[in-house]
């Protein structure tokens, strides 16, 4: 049973993000920071509607979405298969397990270099950058999920006469489904994360470069546009999650 | 376990190593491209840059700013997620705030924290600080709600204050799940200390890392992967030592390092 979202806990709740907001406006009001370092959160809120209409500024978050979903898409199909093989099969287990426990601490954004020299300025290396950040707690973990299913509830499923490989995706895969699920939803946040810094390090296009160019260009107002934009895209992709999860996730007793 | 089983086990990830350098060597040959070291030509040049001084000066820097960082961000988040995970109020308090600022790259403020506080120290300690913060307030939420009120109504009957009961009882109770926070912050600690040092290019890591790429000097850039990578396989495998001493009563928990999750 999911607790009831209380009114007061709404009001509670949007105090101390007005309270920001407030202290950001009075912070450029009574002049304790320069409008050209902080601009008011009026002008900015205004700058990011009248920027999301121009097709420029489109394009630059269509760039950016390409990059996060196809890493992002990557690593859940790698994550979920490589996840459930370590766990079905003891031979790629001792394969997966130390090859993970090697790459899975390593920094990846240490790997961005190579990978641009490897595979060029261009969508490629950052998209090999966001699946290799995203794989690893996908993989774990549905890795984690596959290799908690109860072994009675496959005795079961192989009692009644179901053949192996169907036991996989009937039984072992929708039990695995909410730490999956757990797994993509911190994925997905990471996506979002290193897309944007790919994006800054090396890029043409996409909403980290628009940060980059503002920054060099001392435009306060711009830094910050690109900024709240990727952490309403990663709100908004959040809750589409959540979404795919309920429905995913219908009948199972409180996730 | 046997003997044998627990020496394999020690030694598969050493293999592992081994076994992706090699890959890497026979994957460079097959290429033949001239931005793409060997895996040799790499390791080779490793001891260059670790006998140079200044090199070694500027990695020494980025531990130290990335150990106050991660120090102070431990620190302010392990109360401030217990308090979170104990009080319904605390909670709806902090909860929107923190979902809004979650998926924001926090190497991204880099350029506007630089703006207001330079390019030096506070301004990379700051981001180190922030992108730590985060997974270990939530980890210790998650740790302190999952902590059975049985216990805490116990130790009020037992007379203790509240203050009390978040210290003796919820704090370690949560402990296994706070340490898994840490473990993540630890990665995320080095990712941003890369990549502040790679946006304010003024020294550390991170800097050399870029520079050396800027200039073509790719054996640089391929060692310095190198080095990089066994910082975090080193720190994550001595902070697991530390935590598997620290909750050796806890179930015993997965050897894989679940610490995304």
């Amino acid at each position: 049973m999911r607790p009831r979202i209380l009114p007061t806990d709404v009001l509670l709740g949007t105090a101390p993000i007005a309270l920001v907001l407030a202290l950001w406006q009075g912070l450029v009001s009574f002049g304790f920071a320069p409008v050209t370092l902080l601009p008011p959160p009026g002008i900015v809120f205004g700058r990011l509607l009248q920027q999301l209409v121009t097709s420029t500024f489109q394009q630059e978050i269509v760039a950016t979405l390409i990059r996060l979903f196809g890493g992002f898409l990557i690593a859940v199909v790698f994550g979920v298969g490589i996840g459930i093989a370590a766990a079905a099969s003891p031979a790629i287990n001792s394969v997966v397990r130390p090859i993970v426990r090697v790459l899975a601490p390593l920094p990846k954004v240490a790997l961005y270099p190579a990978l641009l020299l490897l595979l060029g300025f261009n969508h490629e290396s950052k998209i090999t950058l966001v699946a290799a950040d995203a794989l690893f707690p996908i993989l774990l973990s549905t890795y984690f999920g596959a290799s908690t299913v109860e072994q009675k509830l496959i005795w079961s499923a192989m009692a009644a006469g179901t053949p192996r490989r169907e036991i996989l995706f009937k039984v072992v895969l929708p039990a695995a489904m909410p730490s999956i699920l757990t797994g993509c939803r911190i994925g997905l946040v990471i996506s979002c994360i290193v897309v944007f810094l790919a994006e800054m390090i090396t890029s043409t296009d996409g909403l980290g470069h628009v940060l980059v160019t503002a920054a060099r260009t001392f435009q306060a107002v711009d830094m910050f546009v690109p900024l709240i934009t990727i952490s309403l895209l990663g709100l908004i992709l959040n809750g589409l999650l959540q979404a795919v999860r309920s429905y995913l996730l219908r009948g199972f007793p409180e996730v | 376990m046997t003997q044998r089983g627990a020496l394999i086990a020690r030694a598969a990830p050493v293999l592992a190593c081994i076994g992706l350098l090699a890959l890497w060597q026979v994957a460079s040959l097959l290429l033949k491209n001239d931005s793409f070291p060997t895996a040799v030509e790499a390791i080779r040049a490793v001891p260059a840059i670790l006998g140079d001084k200044e090199a070694l000066i500027n990695i020494l820097a980025s531990l130290r700013r990335m150990a106050v960082g991660f120090g102070v961000a431990v620190a302010v988040s392990v109360p401030l997620g217990l308090l979170m995970g104990r009080s319904r109020q605390v909670q709806a308090f902090f909860n929107p705030l923190l979902m809004v600022i979650y998926p924001v790259p926090k190497a991204a403020l880099m350029p506007i924290i630089m703006l207001w506080l330079g390019v030096g120290d506070i301004a990379k300690t700051l981001v180190i600080f922030l992108g730590v913060s985060l997974p270990v307030i939530y980890h210790s939420f998650e740790g302190a709600k999952a902590v059975e009120e049985k216990m805490v109504w116990s130790g009020a009957a037992m007379g203790l204050s509240a203050a009390q009961r978040l210290v003796r009882i919820v704090m370690p109770a949560a402990l296994p799940e706070i340490l898994t926070g840490c473990r993540t912050g630890l990665v995320l600690a080095l990712i941003t200390m890369i990549t502040s040092e790679m946006i304010a290019r003024q020294s550390g890591a991170g800097n050399i890392l870029f520079n050396a790429l800027d200039m073509g000097q790719y054996d640089t850039v391929f060692a310095m992967i190198i080095i990089v990578g066994a910082m975090g396989i080193c720190l994550d495998a001595a902070f697991e030592r530390v935590r598997a001493r620290l909750v050796r009563w806890s179930e015993p928990q997965f050897d894989m390092p679940l610490s995304f999750s």
